[in-house]
């Protein structure tokens, strides 16, 4: 009883910090069955202050339990210990040489109260710290803002510590309050009081003030999972739900710069709920604990291998420190440039929003409903474009007092020559914060309004919205149009050089939306294979074959119903009757239709009837030429050529 | 008039006028003011620019809108009209004077490619 234990041996025992001869008592030994058919014993040592159960004694010793010698309660010197992890996390100490230095007799009791040492040394009631990692606000009073942290994120510098750190590097943090019981701390995620023994820059307290080693973001790398960077969010999407085959779910993405580079960060599912309304555009955030992995270039236009997913334990921290960080980056690229970038590239521009047309939706492919808004940009090449955007952000767009608008990561596409879209990615700012905005809005002011700008984007008057590709007959040959599996539509000017008369017409079955060819049965009845019945009439449709022709080349072309009445100017049910009964007019329906000029808006596709494969040619639309826009679009042409 | 009829009339503006002294022409103009006269008017052409005509017998009725003129081009650069056809505004599309401008610069700077003259007598 004269014999102090140790005080604090059993946190630095645990800790592997290294102690001169700890003394300790033994609460309890256990002896352990082991593969190797030696007994194990593990022991319960204390300090008097803290106990742990974790010890180990090595075999060598194993004459000491076996001997009596070693009993509960005694005290022992530890005269070499060895602190090391076991493959499940827990940390062990393995006592390779004690000695014990009174009996248990002498000893009498237990000293003290030791209470079961966790890592943070506290006592074993759910500690408010270790619980406070779950909720969106750590209770400790210096955790700044809200700050989530899924889970300890002073894992920066474990890599310096020393292995008794390890249980906290893959805690799995599936369920809640780490278990302080008197077990080795598994997944514990109280990040206080444990700081990293070596190397620690300041003692870890609750909060995630405690600067760490904070890595360039030109360094990450999947090879390396120990990292804190330290960053603006530049570029912040929305949330967006998808829904395929494998599965449904939501994800929103941000890119983040630091004074070394950039990278794209993507949180899906539940980390959508933690991190969307945490981050903002703007601000600064240490990031750790997130996966790394090679970027999907199709997504993301950074200039970083990587892109990082944020997963349960990753952490972000706002951080107030941000004046060395970079603000937005971006390269912005001249409208006028524009022609001379690739198709699909990816663009920064910036430019006056002269005109902002009025939001519309249309459905998509999909059949999705989408709204979207056409801005006119300008910029001092005095050259326009025509940005797209989409969704939310075109719904909400303001283009009142002509303000600047900078676009980053829009992708340029060739529609209507060249034009701009926003994507998903896509970050839009009104009137930004920078010096290319001012320059701009000032230009504008002095000369800029009163430009007669010309666009890239060519707005079509003509009657459809969609693009009418102009082609002349022999471009469809000289280019195989057809050739591949999809359609391709081509619009043309041409004359109708001749028509065929016999089977221009057939009979069909009378149903609605039926246009099947019937056929005579011996009673008279006209019987529909589609409908699989009979009828007593049947109603006459167009099967027009006609030839087209113009200065270059010509045509052979298939007019159904709505486009062969256009051409020949009567009804089909007219035709059919004619035929039979006035043949001189019936042919002079077609010689009235013979050598008319119309603009034909055709379909060419590669079709196979019975092995046998051939670029067929249908006409879906037939219009009446309009001299003015056809003059027009002839005279640029002839200018555009001759340059 | 026999003169004029089988002679290659090249269409021009009033830019081209002075090129063509002493030449036929042909001249698309819309009519802006008629002399009291009846025996001239003055017409503007697809550029805005202004153009005199003079008619060798009085005009009958009121004439307005475009009007093809063919005629002589005198040493002052005034049109001596041969003879005269009126563009009808109320039947089809109106006419494109400006659109026809144009497609006159083209016919005068690729002559190559749009041989009248040849076209014309042989």
């Amino acid at each position: 009883m004269s014999i102090t234990l140790t005080q604090g041996a059993i946190e630095a025992l645990y800790k592997g910090l290294p102690i001169k001869n700890p003394l300790l008592q033994l609460l309890n030994i256990r002896q352990m069955t082991s593969n190797s058919g030696l007994p194990r014993f593990r022991l319960m040592m204390s300090d008097g202050q803290h106990a742990l159960s974790s010890f180990l004694l090595t075999t060598q010793l194993n004459h000491l339990p076996e001997q009596k010698l070693l009993v509960q309660h005694c005290i022992c010197m530890l005269k070499k210990v060895v602190t090391s992890t076991l493959a499940d996390g827990r940390t062990a100490v393995t006592v390779m040489d004690m000695e014990v230095v009174q009996s248990a007799e002498e000893t009498g009791g237990r000293i003290g109260n030791p209470t079961p040492y966790n890592k943070d040394g506290q006592m074993s009631s759910p500690a408010k710290k270790s619980s406070a990692t779950l909720e969106p606000d750590s209770s400790s009073a210096t955790a700044p803002g809200p700050s989530y942290r899924s889970t300890s994120f002073s894992r920066s510098n474990a890599a310096q510590s020393s292995p008794t750190n390890s249980p906290m590097k893959v805690s799995p943090m599936k369920d809640t309050n780490s278990p302080m019981k008197f077990s080795p701390a598994k997944g514990t995620n109280s990040p206080m009081k444990f700081s990293p023994a070596k190397g620690s820059n300041s003692p870890m307290k609750a909060s995630s003030s405690s600067p760490m080693k904070v890595f360039p973001i030109s360094t990450l790398n999947p090879y390396q999972s120990k990292w804190t960077i330290r960053a603006r969010v530049t570029n912040k999407s929305n949330v967006r739900q998808w829904s395929n085959s494998r599965g449904e779910g939501k994800l929103f993405s941000f890119e983040v710069v630091d004074e070394s580079g950039e990278i794209k960060i993507t949180a899906f599912n539940n980390e959508v709920d933690k991190f969307f309304s945490l981050l903002e555009q703007g601000k600064v955030y240490y990031i750790s604990k997130a996966t790394l992995k090679v970027a999907n270039k199709q997504y993301s236009t950074l200039k970083n291998d990587y892109e990082m997913t944020l997963h349960a334990h990753s952490s972000i921290v706002p951080c107030e420190d941000n004046q060395s960080i970079p603000a937005m980056n971006c390269n912005f690229v001249q409208i006028e440039e524009l022609e001379n970038r690739d198709k699909d590239a990816i663009i920064d521009v910036i430019g006056i929003c002269k005109k902002a047309e009025d939001v519309s939706r249309i459905t998509t492919k999909n059949s999705r409903e989408v709204s979207k808004r056409a801005l006119h940009l300008i910029d001092s090449s005095c050259k326009e474009v025509i940005a797209t955007l989409w969704g939310e952000e075109a719904e909400k767009f303001d283009g009142s007092g002509q303000p600047v608008v900078a676009i980053k990561g829009a992708r340029l596409s060739d529609f209507g020559g060249r034009s701009l879209s926003a994507l998903f990615s896509s970050t839009i700012m009104v009137n930004p914060d920078i010096p290319e905005a001012f320059r701009l809005r000032a230009w504008y002011d002095r000369e800029g309004y009163a430009v007669n700008s010309q666009s890239l984007t060519e707005r079509r008057s003509t009657n459809s919205g969609s693009r009418m590709n102009w082609k002349t007959l022999s471009d469809v040959k000289n280019e195989n149009m057809g050739h591949e599996e999809k359609a391709e539509y081509f619009s043309c000017l041409a004359t109708v050089v001749y028509m065929r008369k016999e089977n221009c017409v057939y009979q069909a079955c009378p149903s609605a939306d039926c246009n099947k060819k019937v056929i005579i049965q011996h009673n008279g009845l006209y019987r529909c294979e589609k409908c699989n019945r009979e009828f007593s009439d049947f109603k006459y449709r167009f099967l027009l074959s006609a030839n087209l022709a113009d200065f270059g080349d010509n045509q052979w072309v298939t007019c159904f119903q709505e486009t062969a009445e256009v051409l020949l100017g009567h009804s089909a049910q007219t035709l059919g009757q004619l035929r039979e009964t006035d043949e001189a007019a019936f042919d002079e329906v077609f010689q009235k239709a013979n050598f008319r000029t119309h603009i034909f808006k055709n379909r060419v596709k590669l079709e196979t009837y019975n092995d046998e494969s051939r670029v067929k040619v249908t006409v879906m639309e037939v219009l009446p030429v309009d001299h003015r826009e056809y003059s027009r679009r002839l005279l640029s042409n002839i200018r555009r050529l001759a340059c | 008039m026999a003169g004029i009829i089988d002679v290659p009339k090249p269409r021009i503006n009033c830019s081209m006028l002075l090129q063509h002294i002493n030449q036929a022409v042909c001249f698309v103009c819309r009519v802006s003011k008629v002399h009291p006269s009846g025996k001239t008017f003055t017409a503007v052409d697809g550029e805005g620019k202004t153009v005199t005509v003079e008619l060798n017998c009085c005009l009958e009725e009121e004439l307005s809108g475009v009007v093809e003129v063919i005629g002589l081009v005198s040493n002052k650069g005034v049109l001596m009209a041969a003879t005269y056809n009126l563009l009808r505004e109320d039947r089809g599309t109106p006419f494109d004077l400006e659109l026809y401008n144009e497609a006159l610069k083209v016919i005068h700077d690729f002559p190559q490619h749009y041989p009248f003259e040849a076209a014309v007598s042989g």
